[in-house]
């Protein structure tokens, strides 16, 4: 009688600490969607595969088509992404500005944009593979950052897009390969677990 | 075990008390809406709690103004920290 109480209180500790500093409104599915939209993305780009693979890097005529398909595809998941956790944040009672909010996005994004300007220059030079390759870095060490504030899981997948971009810069001829595998199948991955570990099962976290 | 039992604090008896206890320490501070909307509670029953605790000293509170509105920021004190630190112990060794 007296433990169950005890064993309760303790739980309730748990709880409300993990809850209190960590950003949980992400939403799995709306990783999958993200990893989906890549994945369309990256199917674009191999039509531009031909002149990629000659000489290492692209013409100058299609270098604004391909960022501007990187970057639709870029905004697409951020909006989907955003919206999930909008609805899940309206549901559970959790005020848009939060600090835990603030915190997951801010160790998020510091590297990840720092990673896009460093993969900008070296696409406007004309040396697709260096972008391909630093990209997914980035995108893993902001993952590995912000994983503290979020759910833990998203650590591992943030180890998978850093070794997947060192890999990428080793066989620059395969750039876009590694892309598939980080930010499609990674999140589509990534995605399934989370929605089927939290959501799915909508008690956890209520 | 009687002994441990003595050891478990009284004014950490109820949940709240528990859940503001838990998010002061892993949170610097937290604002009174912060901790409503965590626990769910009402906003009688959460100021009720905090200022029981705050009158033993186990927590403080800082008013202040962001833009008009008023805002109450509590953090721990370190008296409360040690006290919630040995009733998880007392806790823990009581489910042993």
């Amino acid at each position: 009688m007296k433990t169950n109480k005890q064993t309760e209180d303790i739980r309730a500790i748990r709880d409300m600490m993990e809850k209190s500093s960590k950003f949980l409104s992400l939403n799995g599915l709306s990783i999958v969607f993200a990893g989906l939209f890549a994945l369309l993305g990256i199917g674009y780009m191999y039509l531009y595969k031909e002149e990629y693979i000659a000489g290492y890097q692209l013409y100058p005529q299609m270098n604004t088509n391909l960022l501007l398909i990187a970057l639709a595809i870029l905004f697409l998941s951020a909006v989907t992404v955003s919206l999930f956790c909008l609805r899940k944040m309206k549901t559970n009672h959790i005020p848009l500005i939060n600090k835990t909010l603030i915190r997951a996005a801010y160790n998020l994004l510091v590297p990840m944009i720092v990673g896009g300007m460093f993969g900008l220059i070296f696409f406007m030079k004309g040396d697709l593979w260096v972008t391909l390759s630093v990209t997914l870095i980035f995108y893993g060490l902001g993952l590995i950052n912000t994983s503290k504030y979020t759910f833990r899981e998203i650590h591992y997948l943030g180890i998978i897009e850093v070794v997947l971009g060192l890999i990428a810069a080793f066989d620059p001829l395969h750039g876009l390969v590694y892309w598939t595998l980080g930010f499609g199948f990674g999140h589509i991955l990534w995605g399934i677990y989370l929605y089927m570990r939290y959501d799915f099962s909508k008690k956890r976290i209520s | 075990m009687p002994n441990i039992i003595a050891k478990l604090d009284k004014a950490f008896d109820s949940r709240v008390r528990l859940g503001i206890m838990s998010i002061l320490l892993v949170n610097e501070s937290a604002d009174f809406n912060t901790m409503k909307n965590l626990m769910d509670l009402t906003d009688g029953n959460l100021a009720s709690h905090l200022k029981a605790l705050e009158g033993i000293e186990y927590i403080r509170s800082t008013k202040q103004f962001i833009g008009r509105k008023p805002n109450t920021k509590y953090t721990v004190t370190s008296l409360g920290s040690k006290a919630f630190k040995a009733h998880i112990e007392a806790l823990d060794k009581l489910l042993k």
